[in-house]
C-alpha cells in the first residue's frame, strides 16, 4: 500500500469539489470481544450476518459520504482485503474507500486521531465514527447543521450525536454512559461527565460559571452516545497539541469543556428521530442484534437493506429466512420470532430456534435448542445442544448433547463435545497450531501475548471439554488487572458491558463481597435478567450535588495552590503586570492544581486586602491608600475566569473576620462598590445570605468579626435604601432600640441596625 | 457485454436506482415506476442487440436487479414488464406480422361497449425479416428498432404522466351531489379524483387521520382548501360514521392477480366496516399498480414492516426489551370486501383483474 501518494492525489480532489469525508476508527482499542477478536478484528465480526463495518460504511452512505478513511490497526490485511471485495468497491457505489494502515503503538482513539493529523487525511469537516456503528440516522442533516453553526461561530468545533432513550434501555450502556450538560436553547455541551456501572457514581458535579451564564440549561442522563462525531480540521490537530487526550469523550470533549484557555465549543444533536448505537461490547451486540431483527433500524433491516446484499424473506413475528430457498427447516422443528437464518442452513427435526441468529451453511443438529444465542457461519452443532445466550464464532464443531450457558463466548473453529458442559461466561478459543513455516509467524504476529499467557496456563485450569476438543479456556478474569482501577476497563464495569450478565450483585454489594456473588450467579439461571438494574442508582439530576466545594480537593494541594497564587500576586505587585497578564496567570494555576474557582477568588480577595497598608489613625490617609489599591487591583476580582460578585463579599468578610485588617471592611466594600466591582443587588443577596450573618457557627472570636462586618453592610444596605428614599429615617432610630438583640444572633431578614462608634465613622465616610 | 463502456455507464445508474431503493430513498409507487422507467429509457437507448431476444435479455437482467433491490415496490416490476410487452408489441409490428395481438380487449370492451370478434392470439416468437442477426451489420436491427422503442418506452411515460387526469376523468358519474365520501390516508390518486369531482359535485368528505403516518391529515387539509367540506376523524370512528357513508373511496399500493390489493394500514379496517353496512369500496388506482402476484405470507398486514417508533417511541427503554411492534405500512384487502377498481383503463370489478393482467403484461415476464 502506498498512502502517501493516494493522500495526495485526494487532496487535489478536493480542492476541486468539497467531498464530506468520514473517518472511521475501525479499532475497538480494548479487548472486550476476546476470545473472537485473536484472529479477527472486531469491525469484522458479523451482526445479523454482516460484518459490522458494512453496517458502518451502509450508515455513512445514506449519509451522502463520499470518501471514507478507515484506521485500522489489528488484522489490518483482512480488513483491506474484505473492504476489496465488498461491494463498495465496485464501480457505481460513488463512495472511495481507503484503507489507513496505523501504527502497532496506536493504543487509544486519541492516537488515530494524531495519527490522521500527521498524515493530514483531512481536508475539511468531517464525520468522524467507530467502526461498529449500525446507525441510519442522516448525518447529512447534522454535518448541513454543524456547518450553519460554523459560519457564525468558528469555534463550534464538534458536534456529537446523541439519541433520546430513556435512562433504562437495553442498548443504553450501563459500563460506560454519560451526564450530558445542554444550553436548552442553542443545545451547546456545557458539560461533560462520564459514568461507570462500576463504581457506580451518584453525583456529577457541575461547575457553578455554568449556571450562572446560561439561564436555561438540561442536564441528560438518558442519551445513547452514538459516537458520531461531525468534526472541524481543528479537532485532530487538538488532540496533536494535547498529547495526554486518549479517549474521545472522557478527554478530549471533557477536556476542552473545562479548559479556559482553548474557548472552544462543543455542541451536541439531539436525534429526534432515526437509530444509532454503537457494537462496543457483547451486551450491547446483543440488543443491537435485537433492535435489528425488531426493525428498529429500520430501513436498514435484513430484508430490506441488508449491508451484506443478502436477501431474507420477512416472515410474520419478525423472522427472517434467506431467499435463496437453501434454507432447510424440518417440519418439526420450530423458529420463534425475532430470528435470522441465513442460506444453506439445515436445521434438523425439533430442533428450537428462539430469538436467535444463525449464519450461513450452519447445521443444527435434532433436538437441539438455540436461545437468544448468536452464531456465526459454518458452525455445526449438533444434536441435543442447548445453547443459551452465547456468541459462538464461525466453523465451530459443537459435538453432541453439548450444553453451553450463558454469556459464553466460543472462538472460531473449537470443536467442544461430545457431552461438555461450558459453565456460564466460559471464553474458549481454538489452540494455536504449531509454527512450522516462517509465514505462519507472520500470521500470528497479532495474536498478542495475552493469548499465549492463556495458553500457558491451561495446566491449571481443568474443565470437561469432551475428548475431541481443541479448545483451551480462557480465565474468567484477567488475573493480573487492577480490581479497584477507576479506568472504565476495571474487571466490575466490565460485567455490565457483558453478556447475559445482569450484574445485580454490583448494585448493592461492597467489593469484598463480589467473588462469593459470582459463583452463586453462575448456578442460578437467567430468570431475572435485566430486571434487578431498575435498582441501581441511575444518577439523575435529583442527586447532581450543585456545590463545587464538594468536589473533594486534597487539603495539601490547596494549600500549596494558596502559597502559589499568594507568591504570584506579589510579583504582580512588585513588578506591576498588568490585570490581564496577572488573571492569565492565575487561571493557568488553577488548572494546573484543579481547584474551584471559588478558592481562586478567595485568594486573590485575601491578598488584595493584605496589600492595603494600614495607616495609622485612618481617616482620609487611609481611605486614599485604599482606594489606590482597590482602583490598581479590584478589575482582577473579576478576571480569574468567573463573575460572582456575592462570593466576592462573603470571602472578603471571611478574610477580613480573621485579619487584622477587620476595621477596614467597611471602606473596603465601599471602595469596591465605588469601582463597580460589586454592585448594590450583590450586597443585598450577601446581606441575606445565612452564612454571611454568621449563623450555626460556633462561638468565637471569628464568628463575632464576621458578624460585624455583616452589621456593616447591614449599615451600607441601609443607605442605599435612604438614597432610595430619603424619608426613610425613622427605621434608624428604630433600630437603636434592638441594639441588644442584634449582639445575640440575627434572625434572617431581620434588617434592624446596630450602631457601634466605629460604623459611624464608616457611615460618614461612605456617605460622600 | 460486461466489458462495454457503455453498459458500465448503464451499470452506473442502475446501481444508484437500486441503492435508492435500498435505502427508502425512494418510496411511493408512481415515484418508482418513473425512476425505473427513466432507467429502462436509458438503457435500451445504450444497449447493443441484434435480436429481440438479447434487447429482452438486457431489459431482464436489469429488471430483476432492480426488483430484487426492492421486492416491495410492486411498481418497478409492473413498469419492467410493461415495457416488453410494448417492446415485443413494436418488433410483431415492425416486422410486419398481422397485428392480431389486441382484437380482444377487456379494456377496450369497457371504454367502448362493444364486443369485437375473438380470434386467438399467436405468441410464438417467430424470428422473421426485419435484417434479424445480419452478420454484415450486427447494428443494424437496433438501428431501424430503436427509434420506435424510444417511441413506445415514451408511450408508457405519457401514460404514467396523466394517470391521475385519466382516472379522475369520469369523477363525476361516480360521486353524486350530497353525497358523503370516505377515504383515508394520503393519495394522490384519491386526492385528484375528488377534486375533479368538487367541480361538479358538492359533496362532502370524511378523512380518517390513518395512524401512524396521519397521511389522512395531510388529504385532510388539501381537500379542505380546494373547497370541499372535509372532515378529520380519528381512526377509532370510522365503523360508527360508517352508517351514514355512501362511498368509500381508497387508494391502493398494489392490485393484485386476484383482485385483492394493498393498500395503507387501516384501509382493511374500512372496507371491513363497509362491507358490514353494505356501503359500496371504490378504489382509485393508476394501471401501473397492476401486479401479477399473489399475497402469500401476510395474512393481514402486508409484507412491508416499517419502523417501529412511529408506534411505541424509542425512548420507552423499559418498553423497547419486553414488547414486540409490528407497524406493517400496507393492509392486505380481500377481493370480497372491494366493488370496482377505477383504473385509467375504465372500471373494472376486482373479479376481472386477471384478464386486465393478462393484457396489459405478456404472461413469460410474471416471473423476471
Amino acid at each position: 500500500m502506498a498512502p502517501k501518494s493516494t493522500v495526495g492525489n485526494e487532496k487535489l480532489l478536493d480542492d476541486q469539489a468539497e467531498v464530506l469525508q468520514a473517518v472511521i476508527l475501525a479499532d475497538s482499542f480494548n479487548k472486550r470481544f476476546r476470545p473472537l477478536t485473536t484472529r479477527k478484528p472486531r469491525c469484522l465480526l458479523p451482526i445479523c450476518n454482516a460484518p459490522l463495518l458494512d453496517w458502518t460504511f451502509e450508515s455513512l452512505a445514506l449519509a451522502g459520504v463520499q470518501e471514507i478513511f478507515v484506521i485500522c490497526r489489528s488484522h489490518p490485511e483482512q480488513i483491506k482485503a474484505k473492504i476489496a471485495e465488498s461491494r463498495w468497491s465496485k464501480p457505481g457505489s460513488g463512495i472511495k474507500i481507503v484503507p489507513i494502515l496505523t501504527a502497532k503503538e496506536t493504543f487509544s482513539p486519541g492516537d488515530a486521531m494524531r495519527d490522521i493529523y500527521t498524515r493530514g487525511l483531512v481536508t475539511g469537516d468531517f464525520v468522524l465514527v467507530m467502526g461498529d456503528l449500525v446507525s441510519n440516522i442522516r448525518i447529512d442533516e447534522v454535518v448541513k447543521v454543524h456547518k450553519e453553526r460554523r459560519k457564525t461561530n468558528k469555534d463550534a468545533i464538534m458536534t456529537m450525536v446523541v439519541k433520546e432513550s430513556g435512562a433504562i434501555h437495553r442498548t443504553r450502556s450501563k459500563a460506560d454512559s454519560a451526564v450530558f450538560v445542554l444550553d436548552s436553547e442553542t443545545s451547546e455541551c456545557l458539560h461533560f461527565e462520564s459514568m461507570m456501572g462500576y463504581p457506580p457514581s451518584t453525583i456529577a458535579s457541575i461547575p457553578r460559571e455554568i449556571l450562572a451564564t446560561h439561564p436555561d440549561v438540561e442536564i441528560r442522563n438518558d442519551f445513547i452516545d452514538c459516537s458520531i462525531d461531525i468534526c472541524s480540521v481543528e479537532v485532530p490537530s487538538l488532540f496533536q497539541d494535547n498529547f495526554d487526550y486518549l479517549d474521545i469523550r472522557r478527554d478530549f470533549v471533557h477536556g476542552v469543556l473545562t479548559s479556559d484557555l482553548l474557548m472552544k465549543n462543543i455542541y451536541c444533536y439531539v436525534a429526534k428521530e432515526g437509530y444509532a448505537a454503537r457494537v462496543q461490547d457483547t451486551k450491547s451486540y446483543e440488543s443491537i442484534s435485537k433492535d435489528i431483527l425488531s426493525r428498529w433500524t429500520f430501513p436498514l433491516v435484513p430484508d430490506n437493506n441488508h449491508p451484506a446484499g443478502h436477501l431474507y424473506e420477512h416472515i410474520r413475528g419478525n423472522k427472517y429466512i434467506d431467499k435463496d430457498g437453501t434454507v432447510i427447516l424440518a417440519r418439526t422443528s420450530t423458529v420463534g420470532n425475532k430470528c435470522l437464518i441465513g442460506s444453506s442452513t439445515r436445521v434438523s427435526d425439533n430442533a428450537q430456534i428462539i430469538s436467535s441468529v444463525v449464519g450461513r451453511d450452519c447445521f443444527i443438529g435434532a433436538g437441539a435448542i438455540i436461545d437468544n444465542s448468536y452464531i456465526f457461519s459454518g458452525t455445526r452443532i449438533g444434536p441435543g445442544c442447548v445453547i443459551e445466550r452465547s456468541i459462538i464464532g464461525s466453523n465451530v464443531d459443537i459435538k453432541e448433547n453439548t450444553r453451553i450457558d450463558r454469556g459464553s463466548l466460543v472462538g472460531d473453529g473449537v470443536i467442544i463435545g461430545p457431552n461438555a458442559h461450558l459453565k456460564a461466561f466460559g471464553r474458549l478459543s481454538k489452540k494455536r497450531e504449531t509454527k512450522t513455516t516462517g509465514d505462519e509467524s507472520d500470521a500470528d504476529e497479532y495474536a498478542d501475548s495475552e493469548e499465549e499467557e492463556v495458553e500457558s496456563a491451561q495446566d491449571s485450569i481443568t474443565v470437561d471439554l469432551g475428548t475431541a476438543s481443541n479448545a483451551i479456556v480462557w480465565p474468567p478474569n484477567a488475573p493480573d488487572e487492577d480490581e479497584d482501577s477507576e479506568d472504565v476497563e476495571n474487571v466490575k464495569n466490565q460485567r455490565f458491558m457483558r453478556l447475559g450478565d445482569s450484574a445485580s450483585d454490583l448494585a448493592f454489594s461492597d467489593p469484598g463481597s463480589e467473588s462469593s456473588g459470582e459463583e452463586s450467579e453462575s448456578s442460578d439461571e437467567d430468570s431475572d435478567f435485566d430486571r434487578h438494574l431498575d435498582n441501581l442508582p441511575t444518577s439523575s439530576a435529583t442527586s447532581l450535588s450543585l456545590d463545587p466545594n464538594g468536589s473533594s480537593t486534597d487539603a495539601i494541594a490547596e494549600s500549596e495552590f494558596r502559597n502559589e497564587v499568594r507568591l504570584s500576586l506579589e510579583r504582580a505587585f512588585t513588578e506591576g503586570h498588568s490585570v490581564d497578564n496577572a488573571a492569565v496567570e492565575l487561571k493557568t494555576l488553577r488548572m494546573a492544581s484543579n481547584v474551584p474557582l471559588s478558592r481562586v477568588r478567595e485568594s486573590v480577595v485575601s491578598a488584595i486586602v493584605e496589600k492595603i497598608k494600614i495607616i495609622d489613625g485612618g481617616g482620609v490617609a487611609q481611605r486614599q491608600e485604599i482606594a489606590n489599591v482597590v482602583s490598581r487591583w479590584g478589575p482582577l476580582i473579576n478576571k480569574i475566569g468567573g463573575v460572582d460578585m456575592v462570593e466576592t463579599i462573603t470571602a472578603l468578610q471571611t478574610h477580613c473576620a480573621s485579619s487584622e485588617r477587620l476595621p477596614l471592611f467597611g471602606q473596603i466594600l465601599a471602595a469596591l462598590y465605588q469601582d463597580d466591582i460589586i454592585e448594590e443587588d450583590d450586597i443585598r443577596e450577601w446581606h441575606q445570605a445565612a452564612t454571611s450573618q454568621g449563623l450555626g457557627l460556633s462561638p468565637s472570636v471569628r464568628t463575632d468579626n464576621i458578624k460585624r462586618c455583616w452589621e456593616i453592610g447591614s449599615h451600607m444596605i441601609q443607605q442605599f435604601n435612604e438614597q432610595a428614599d430619603d424619608s426613610d429615617e425613622s427605621e434608624e432610630e428604630e433600630g437603636e432600640g434592638t441594639e441588644d438583640e442584634d449582639e445575640e444572633g440575627e434572625e434572617e431578614g431581620d434588617n434592624s441596625v446596630d450602631e457601634d462608634d466605629e460604623e459611624e465613622d464608616e457611615e460618614d465616610e461612605e456617605n460622600e | 457485454m460486461a466489458s462495454d463502456p457503455r453498459s458500465t455507464a448503464n451499470q452506473r445508474i442502475v446501481e444508484d436506482l437500486v441503492s435508492r431503493l435500498r435505502r427508502r430513498q425512494l418510496v411511493g409507487s408512481r415515484a418508482t415506476a418513473l425512476e425505473t422507467l427513466l432507467v429502462l429509457r436509458q438503457v435500451v437507448s445504450k444497449a447493443r442487440f441484434s435480436n429481440i431476444d438479447q434487447l429482452v435479455n438486457v431489459i431482464r437482467i436489469v429488471g430483476r436487479r432492480l426488483v430484487e433491490a426492492q421486492p416491495k415496490e410492486h411498481s418497478v416490476g409492473n413498469t419492467v414488464r410493461k415495457v416488453l410487452h410494448h417492446i415485443r408489441e413494436e418488433y410483431h409490428t415492425a416486422s410486419e406480422r398481422p397485428t392480431v395481438q389486441s382484437s380482444f380487449s377487456i379494456a377496450k370492451f369497457v371504454l367502448q361497449g362493444q364486443p369485437r370478434k375473438q380470434t386467438p392470439i399467436p405468441r410464438s416468437e417467430t424470428r422473421v425479416s426485419l435484417k434479424e442477426n445480419d452478420p454484415d451489420d450486427p447494428d443494424s436491427f437496433a438501428r431501424v428498432l430503436k427509434p420506435v422503442l424510444m417511441e413506445a418506452i415514451q408511450d408508457v411515460f405519457d401514460e404514467l404522466e396523466t394517470v391521475y387526469d385519466n382516472i379522475s376523468k369520469n369523477a363525476k358519474d361516480h360521486i353524486h351531489s350530497d353525497e358523503i365520501i370516505l377515504t383515508l390516508g394520503m393519495s394522490r390518486t384519491v386526492q385528484s379524483f375528488l377534486k375533479s369531482a368538487a367541480h361538479y359535485r358538492n359533496y362532502t368528505v370524511i378523512v380518517a387521520e390513518t395512524a401512524p403516518s396521519y397521511g389522512g391529515r395531510e388529504m385532510a387539509a388539501s381537500l379542505s382548501s380546494a373547497g370541499i367540506s372535509t372532515f378529520l376523524v380519528p381512526d377509532s370512528s370510522i365503523y360508527a360514521l360508517m352508517s351514514r357513508v355512501n362511498k368509500v373511496i381508497l387508494g391502493a399500493h398494489a392490485i393484485l392477480a386476484n383482485g385483492g390489493m394493498f393498500a395503507t394500514s387501516g384501509s382493511l379496517l374500512a372496507a371491513t366496516a363497509a362491507r358490514s353496512y353494505s356501503t359500496p369500496v371504490v378504489v382509485c388506482a393508476g394501471q401501473f399498480k397492476l401486479t401479477p402476484l399473489w399475497n402469500l405470507y401476510h395474512e393481514y398486514g402486508a409484507l412491508d414492516f416499517g419502523d417501529p417508533s412511529a408506534v411505541l417511541g424509542f425512548e420507552e427503554g423499559d418498553l423497547v426489551d419486553k414488547v414486540d411492534v409490528v407497524n406493517p405500512y400496507y393492509d392486505y384487502v380481500r377481493p370480497e370486501l372491494l366493488d370496482v377498481f377505477i383504473t385509467n383503463y375504465g372500471d373494472h370489478p376486482p373479479s376481472s383483474i386477471y384478464r386486465l393482467l393478462k393484457e396489459t403484461y405478456d404472461d413469460e415476464d410474471n416471473e423476471l
